[in-house]
């Protein structure tokens, strides 16, 4: 009877031991902290990327939730029934025998993904199929509303939420959001329970304000894309700058891609183009050599050059015009784009304060946006100038820049001689911190220049926009070709441009490259884009309109004459 | 102590049912307490494996209600039927111990051919064969209870009956069923009068075999003592009892709380059966421990004092059978208690009346309603109907 009374005791104090005795070697304290390193688990919370967004908050790079599934191969085989694999590879969208040999793969791994990145709905199907060792992991994908509108500006992320191209990659530092972590219970399916306490608070990344206007930006993209098709161009890119800020309210490249799917992808539109490509600007580069004339001193506006008989044998290499436009001033060599007048003003002036000159509107300098690949274009020195060099210098050829670098170059000119640096991110608070380059009263001679040449006496009257005045500068430039020496038959077509006239507001370049042969000259390729989406920008940015009653006919232009200007 | 019941079923000889209603509140309490466990410790397993929550629990209600009605049939069959046929039961349970054997009709589980299917339930046998040993054993001890022992052939006979159960157990295998069996025998043969030195060369006969036996696979040895330190090999053969033992760890004093369990998330297998006590340790703590520990010396000492009664009144069967009932109860109880907290090796026990499981349930309910019986039988006002039945 004692023994049958001693054994609940014994019970009692057996599992006495396991629960409240203190100091028992497997004791309560023990047992918990075994219980708690199998239990409980550090679990990250998903820190999503920044948005990024255009200068007035539309969304441009978004992350979206998604929902990964991966497995744990190693369950997967051993608790998995043949149907139930059926299933999950029904779902997967891939044959049995490709899951089965996937699984057999990675048979001793415990992780391994099985579908990245599907929509939360579609994950979660799979997922109540409740297929052993079939886990989901949130995780955030990145969704570009703007598409192909900006897809090499914005560019895009990696699989893991790195940034790869574009702004994307630029800013990654502050776009990317940095994962926190938590402790929870978990059950041995690996279920949260509870969460026990928030170890690192998960920090989302920051928002990014590009500096583009997302309504220019799509006027861009149209009126350029439209452009490129119809001219069968290569390629082609758009800038629009705020001259007050030199913030870029526009950079439209083609060709483009989806960012959103890049199954297909081309690695050829990738590229932001605007900013990347090296170019020689052509004739667009003539007013600055007008600038560096006037700034000599040697010349005046009313200088008359006598550009008989319509070409000029400098050394080895004849000059051409298109014809003998004898006796013109510095506004008529700029409206004709007169290669004879401008090599007559190149020769007469001294190449090293010429070359000095477009240093300070920035060429040969980088933009500092930071953006990936950006380039510095090229303007080199000579030690001595050959007569050739000196005067294919002043019309454009013999250095190069991007297409950034040449809208920067003329908001000098829009902005009256102070040159401001651009900016891709958008500006809260602006701060002048303007540099004077030249002398205002002589930008402002070649501002006027800039308008008769993008009237009906210039080159560029397909510029012209309903109610703005406009001034630019068309170019023409050939092509190198990859033996030396330029190509006869390709071109890239240019405008450079600003409006309004008299207080600018908007410098927009325009590049289309290789426009198909019949119609190359920058005056009826790439003037009528710059026409489009400059006025498009002005009317969207609310600009007084500055000449109302113009009346113009451009259509009724008769094309030969508008296809002699150029270079 | 006793509490009548209003049923009058043969008119004339009895005007009430006695029953002892400490005995039945404490067995009426372990099976709250158990659907309540079995709930609260099966929700993750059946969810996750049935994707039915209640899987378990809709069944175990089921089994409530069958036991009951078990217990309904053993309280009203007279002793007498279970006493008068009871080579016919032994035979049956013999029968039914060897039918489990066959291939394709046993069904295995972790390597233990047990159970038998009938009608969509699944039934143990050796649970049955328990039953029907010691109502065997104890209508032979009470037969021959005079001059027993004098012959060692007294004891010699039925310990050869006994052999084949024990066989048939040792092949399925049912360990813990033999050693509960095994030691019941030995607590009913104390009782018949058997000379100590006859007793004790048994004792020591029957723990040589287990020596021997031992010595003979030292592999089963090696998997006996693994629970001494299942921390060892904590992520292969001790990990059910570590994943049990930190259950009782979590419990402390007052426990988590009920449905706070951690390790019945998949992490303790077989929560809701064999280890359902290890989550009752740690949702009610060290106090619900000594409650449920209480219920069970509450049933047990029940039992034995009825033994006592019968003892007194020279009811012999009576005795045997309560002592046995009460040994193979508290037995089960106690091996269950203790695989749970780690003193003794794994074997596959439900804990009585609170497990999860059908035939445990069903018949230990059925020993309960045959030990009110005789409960009632020993109540002085049926005392004279006995006693005259008897002498008839």
């Amino acid at each position: 009877m004692l023994v049958l009374a001693s054994l609940p005791l014994f019970v009692a104090v057996k599992i006495a031991q396991l629960q409240v005795m203190p100091s028992e070697e497997h004791g309560a304290e023990f047992l918990q902290t075994q219980g708690d390193a199998r239990a409980i688990r550090t679990e990250t919370i998903p820190g999503h990327r920044g948005l990024i967004t255009d200068r007035n908050g539309q969304p441009l790079a978004v992350s979206t939730p998604v929902t990964t599934l991966i497995a744990n191969p190693k369950r997967v085989n051993e608790q998995a029934q043949v149907d139930d694999l059926a299933k999950l590879a029904k779902a997967l969208n891939i044959s049995l025998v490709q899951l089965q040999s996937r699984l057999e793969r990675y048979r001793n791994k415990s992780f391994m993904y099985l579908a990245r990145q599907l929509p939360s709905i579609e994950a979660d199907r799979i997922l109540d199929l409740r297929i052993p060792g079939v886990f989901g992991r949130q995780e955030y994908k990145r969704f570009y509303p703007a598409g192909e509108v900006t897809a090499q500006l914005v560019g895009f992320t990696d699989i893991n939420d790195a940034g790869q191209e574009g702004m994307e990659l630029a800013y990654n530092a502050i776009l990317a959001g940095e994962p926190g972590a938590k402790k929870v219970v978990k059950d041995l399916a690996g279920r949260v329970i509870k969460d026990i306490s928030l170890v690192k608070p998960a920090n989302h990344g920051s928002t990014l304000r590009l500096s583009i206007d997302l309504r220019v930006q799509y006027a861009a993209y149209r009126a350029l894309k439209a452009s490129v098709q119809r001219h069968q161009a290569k390629s082609g890119s758009v800038i629009v700058l705020d001259v007050h800020t030199g913030e870029v309210l526009a950079m439209a490249n083609q060709p483009s891609f989806n960012p959103n799917d890049r199954s297909n992808l081309r690695v050829d539109s990738v590229r932001n183009r605007s900013v990347i490509d090296m170019m020689e600007p052509g004739s667009t580069a003539k007013p600055f050599t007008i600038l560096a004339a006037l700034e000599s001193g040697k010349f005046k506006p009313e200088t008359i050059i006598d550009t008989s008989p319509g070409y000029l044998k400098v050394a080895y290499k004849t000059f051409i015009d298109p014809r003998d436009y004898g006796d013109l001033d510095l506004i008529g060599i700029l409206n004709k784009s007169s290669q004879v007048g401008t090599t007559k003003l190149a020769l007469a002036l001294n190449p090293d304060n010429t070359r000095e000159l477009f240093e300070r509107m920035g060429f040969g300098e980088g933009i500092g946006s930071g953006f990936p690949g950006e380039t510095a274009g090229n303007l080199p020195a000579y030690r001595k100038w050959d007569p050739v060099t000196q005067a294919t210098y002043a019309f454009g050829y013999g250095f190069s820049a991007s297409p950034l670098q040449l809208a920067r170059a003329y908001s000098i000119l829009a902005n009256d001689g102070l040159r401001r640096e651009v900016s891709m991110t958008a500006i809260d608070e602006y701060q002048d911190e303007s540099v004077r380059v030249i002398n205002a009263d002589i930008v402002k001679t070649v501002r006027q220049m800039l308008e008769t040449a993008a009237s009906d006496q210039g080159t560029g009257r397909r510029a012209l926009i309903d109610g703005y005045s406009v001034g630019g500068k068309t170019g023409t430039a050939r092509k190198l070709k990859a033996t030396g020496g330029y190509d006869e038959n390709r071109h890239m077509s240019l405008f450079a441009g600003l409006s309004p006239i008299n207080n600018p507001r908007l410098v927009t370049v325009v590049v289309i490259d290789e426009p198909n042969e019949d119609t190359y000259a920058g005056g009826l390729v790439a003037a009528p884009v710059f026409s489009e989406v400059t006025g498009s920008a002005l009317r969207l940015l609310q600009v007084t309109p500055d000449a109302m009653s113009a009346e113009r006919n451009i259509v009724s232009l008769p094309t030969t004459l508008a296809k002699r200007g150029g270079l | 102590m006793n509490m009548t019941l209003p049923l009058n079923f043969s008119g004339s000889e009895r005007s009430s049912w006695r029953i002892d209603s400490l005995l039945l509140l404490a067995v009426l309490a372990l099976m709250s307490l158990g659907l309540t466990m079995v709930a609260s410790a099966s929700f993750s397993y059946a969810e996750h494996n049935f994707n039915n929550e209640l899987y378990f629990v809709k069944r175990h209600a089921i089994y409530i209600f069958i036991a009951l009605a078990a217990m309904g049939v053993t309280f009203f069959t007279p002793p007498s039927v279970w006493s008068q046929y009871s080579r016919l039961w032994m035979l049956l349970a013999t029968l039914l111990l060897i039918i489990v054997l066959i291939p394709g009709i046993g069904r295995e589980v972790n390597g233990s051919r047990r159970w038998l299917s009938i009608a969509g339930l699944t039934l143990q046998v050796s649970e049955l064969a328990k039953v029907a040993t010691v109502v065997f054993m104890a209508s032979y001890f009470a037969n021959n209870r005079e001059g027993f022992g004098d012959n060692w052939r007294d004891w010699a006979k039925p310990l050869c009956v006994l052999m084949l159960p024990l066989i048939l157990l040792l092949m399925e295998p049912d360990f813990g069923s033999l050693v509960v069996l095994s030691c019941t025998f030995m607590a009913m043969l104390f009782l018949t009068g058997i000379k100590l030195w006859h007793y004790f060369g048994l004792v020591f006969a029957g723990s040589s075999v287990l020596a021997i036996f031992a010595e003979a696979a030292p592999y089963r040895m090696a998997r006996l003592s693994s629970f001494l330190d299942p921390w060892s090999d904590q992520f292969n053969s001790g990990y059910q009892l570590t994943q049990s033992l930190i259950a009782f760890g979590r419990g402390e004093w007052f426990g988590v709380g009920l449905g706070q369990s951690v390790q019945k998330m998949l992490y303790l297998p077989e929560a809701h059966t064999d280890f359902v006590f290890a989550i009752f340790a740690e949702e009610f703590g060290f106090i619900g421990v000594l409650c449920l520990l209480g219920l069970y010396v509450l049933l047990v000492w029940r039992i034995f004092s009825l033994s006592k009664k019968a003892v007194a009144q020279e009811y012999w069967y009576g005795v045997f059978v309560l002592i046995g009932f009460g040994c193979l109860i508290s037995g089960q109880t106690l091996i269950n208690l203790g695989v749970n907290a780690g003193f003794l090796p794994t074997k596959g026990l439900t804990l009585p009346f609170v497990s999860y499981g059908g035939s445990s349930l069903m018949v230990t309910c059925a020993m309960v309603g045959m030990m009110l019986r005789i409960g009632h039988e020993l109540h002085p006002d049926t005392q004279v109907v006995r006693r005259a039945r008897r002498g008839r």
